[in-house]
């Protein structure tokens, strides 16, 4: 068996091959990795997203529904012991 | 390592490297063949067995789903929401494929009582499960709490999906108005089906890539859904509360069967309120068919005395009468056709103007007498009875009105007075909407505004049509105020407000009698306020008022005042001064009148 002997400038060439090829590797894997990691983390803002405009939206309904008019009458009635005002208890301001 | 050495072996260096080579062809034809294997199994995969893989792969990690899109709101006037779209759970069963029927039923009767399954319910889910569907809806679109009681179950197979569902947060708020949704929140009656295209928008899809854990990490969307759109409409929620309210009180106090009443801006024709008794809660649709019916515009009535309007313009507009022509009511009784038509009591001698504050039918009946049948016939048309108004609601009535030629005898006596016709409150509401916009006909409309839509522009730019001239108009205007300052619709008369409006009483067909009730009637009151630039007109029908008292002044006018007093100052309407005063000294001695 003859074993060729690498110069020093092949071993620096073949080992800064190995490195850039590793590093480009590790670089492409890292990126893989990544893409796949803030593809979940886009889901779930997403839906975080989403979830918290249905949220709004059926807050303003609930809301809607706290403030709907018969709730009101019923609330000034009989807790707060309001009344209709009578004629003579209303002043307009334009007379 | 050193064994392997030819020394170590023992070996001259040719046979050593002999055997070696021998060993060296052995592994690598070991390995060629175990290449080959490779090759061959990969091809095997990637061509032989590729499209069934790529479709278990494909079923594992992409879901194709639809996007529904958000059906539109409906807002009120004032952007107070009167319908939305809500996600709520839904709950549906896919089979293990590994378990019996008996054991998935099982599953399914352990929800029997927690979501208060019916025995149709079970039947069909049952059904789907014996036809071997891989899903079935259990129950849909439950309420938080009772999703989270099954959750709690941990039942296998057992899923959720959140579905949008109509909310009303008014309840019964202007239901008729709005109408409902069926379990797929498909549009079945009034707005929700009048604009279902543009309220329920289009279906999306998105491609979802998920990891071996059904994990998302990836969503595409293929089609984006198109989200229905906004509706805004005329209803103001105040007013139409406080017609509601009023309504309510006046069926309940009356013993009536039923109630309607429409509240309007005269100068635009929007409507601001539309009730009917009974109401409905739409978020609990379908209601039963009797509280279903929009009575404002899906009942025909003859409409009585309230039409006595009509007569007397088409009397003035066709220069049949004038103002200072008497006529004779003293008899309080005519003879038409052989039969009798009564006052409810002895008049005397009348004007035009007396004949209508008074609602005398004999009066009416001699002045509908001297207008040419035709003239007349298309002056009812010209205020548009006998056709649909064209109000964006569903199934409105047209009403009927017969052609002069098919007219008998008793036709244009019976015209004149109100019946031998019929029509619906809006119609009735319409016709005097002419009077107050002084003789211009402006269509009644209930939807303000649809996002991003020209088609409320195009109808706003539709001008008035002008359908009697502004004397004739004028001239009705007096006479309906005197209606309520010295006629039968004097329990409408506002203090500080100007009213004009006439009172109705139609006596209805007994269906097994066939002839004309004296016992069942319909109430009317039809009018505007302030009578110099009207805010509001409205109509108030009530059907068969119970009590002793049933003529429309005493029933329908009081409902009419009722609403409009909390309306105007609603409204910040103000009185007038001046009429106040004359109105209170006036007060006392008010003839108390039907």
């Amino acid at each position: 068996m003859v074993h060729k002997k690498y110069t020093k400038k092949e071993i620096a060439v073949g080992v800064l091959a190995s490195l850039m090829t590793i590093i480009i590797l590790t670089f492409y894997l890292w990126h893989i990795t990544e893409n796949i990691r803030l593809g979940y983390e886009i889901g779930r803002c997403e839906n975080s997203l989403q979830t918290l405009r249905e949220e709004v939206k059926k807050l303003e309904a609930k809301k809607a529904s706290l403030l709907s008019l018969e709730r009101v009458e019923k609330t000034a009635r009989e807790k707060l012991n309001l009344t209709e005002p009578k004629e003579g208890q209303i002043i307009y301001e334009d007379f | 390592m050193r064994i392997f050495e030819p020394k170590a072996m023992n070996l001259p260096t040719d046979v050593y490297q002999k055997k070696v080579r021998k060993r060296t062809r052995i592994l690598a034809f070991l390995l060629t063949v175990w290449v080959i294997g490779i090759f061959i199994r990969l091809i095997d995969l990637q061509v032989f067995l590729h499209a069934g893989f790529k479709a278990q792969v494909v079923k594992q990690n992409q879901d194709r789903t639809k996007i529904l899109p958000e059906r539109g709101t409906i807002y009120d006037r004032n952007g107070k929401i009167l319908a939305r779209s809500i996600p709520v759970p839904s709950i549906f069963y896919s089979p293990p494929s590994e378990e019996p029927f008996e054991l998935q039923m099982k599953t399914i009767l352990r929800l029997e009582a927690t979501l208060g399954l019916s025995a149709k319910d079970i039947e069909r889910i049952k059904s789907r499960l014996q036809k071997k569907f891989s899903f079935a809806w259990i129950k849909r679109k439950v309420d938080v709490d009772t999703a989270q009681q099954v959750k709690a179950l941990g039942l296998n197979g057992v899923s959720f999906r959140e579905e949008p569902k109509r909310f009303y947060p008014q309840a019964k708020l202007a239901a008729h108005v709005l109408g409902g949704v069926d379990i797929d929140d498909k549009g079945q009656s009034g707005i929700e089906l009048a604009y279902d295209q543009v309220l329920r928008g289009k279906e999306g899809e998105v491609l979802i890539l998920r990891d071996v854990k059904r994990r998302e990490y990836y969503s595409e969307v293929l089609k984006e859904p198109q989200s229905g759109k906004d509706i805004t409409l005329t209803i103001d929620e105040n007013i139409q509360y406080i017609a509601q309210r009023e309504l309510e009180k006046a069926v309940l106090e009356n013993r009536a069967n039923w109630a309607t009443a429409i509240v309007s801006r005269p100068d635009s024709g929007e409507i601001l309120a539309m009730a009917s008794y009974p109401a409905f809660d739409p978020n609990a649709y379908p209601p039963s068919p009797e509280q279903e019916i929009n009575r404002a515009i899906r009942y025909n009535f003859e409409p009585g005395s309230t039409f006595k309007i009509v007569t007397a313009s088409a009397a003035l507009e066709n220069r049949a009468v004038s103002l200072n022509d008497i006529f004779d009511c003293s008899e309080g009784s005519i003879a038409i056709a052989g039969s009798p038509i009564r006052d409810h009591k002895k008049f005397g001698l009348l004007t035009l103007p007396g004949v209508v504050a008074h609602s005398s039918n004999v009066g009416m009946i001699q002045v509908g007498l001297r207008i040419d049948p035709d003239a007349f016939y298309r002056t009812i048309q010209a205020f548009g009875f006998g056709r649909k108004t064209g109000l964006d609601l569903p199934a409105e009535e047209s009403g009927l009105l017969m052609p002069p030629k098919k007219w008998s005898r008793r036709s244009l006596p019976a015209l004149s007075i109100g019946y031998e016709i019929s029509a619906t409150a809006l119609q009735v509401l319409q016709a005097v909407n002419i009077i107050a916009n002084r003789g211009l006909l402006i269509a009644p409309k209930i939807v303000g505004a649809v996002e991003g839509s020209s088609v409320i522009a195009q109808k706003e730019s539709t001008p008035p049509d002008r359908k009697i001239s502004e004397k004739t108009a004028d001239t009705l205007i007096k006479i309906l105020e005197q209606v309520v300052l010295e006629g039968t619709g004097q329990a409408a008369w506002i203090n500080g407000y100007t009213v004009a409006g006439k009172t109705g009483t139609t006596q209805k067909i007994d269906p097994e009698l066939k002839r004309y009730s004296s016992f069942k009637h319909i109430a009317s009151f039809v009018g505007f306020v302030p009578v110099e630039k009207p805010a509001i007109s409205m109509i108030v029908v009530l059907d068969e008022p119970q009590k002793a008292e049933h003529y429309g002044g005493q029933v329908a006018a009081p409902v009419f005042r009722e609403i409009s007093s909390q309306v105007l100052r609603y409204l910040r309407v103000s009185p007038q001064k001046s009429l106040m005063k004359a109105a209170l000294t006036a007060e006392p001695g008010r003839e108390g009148e039907r």
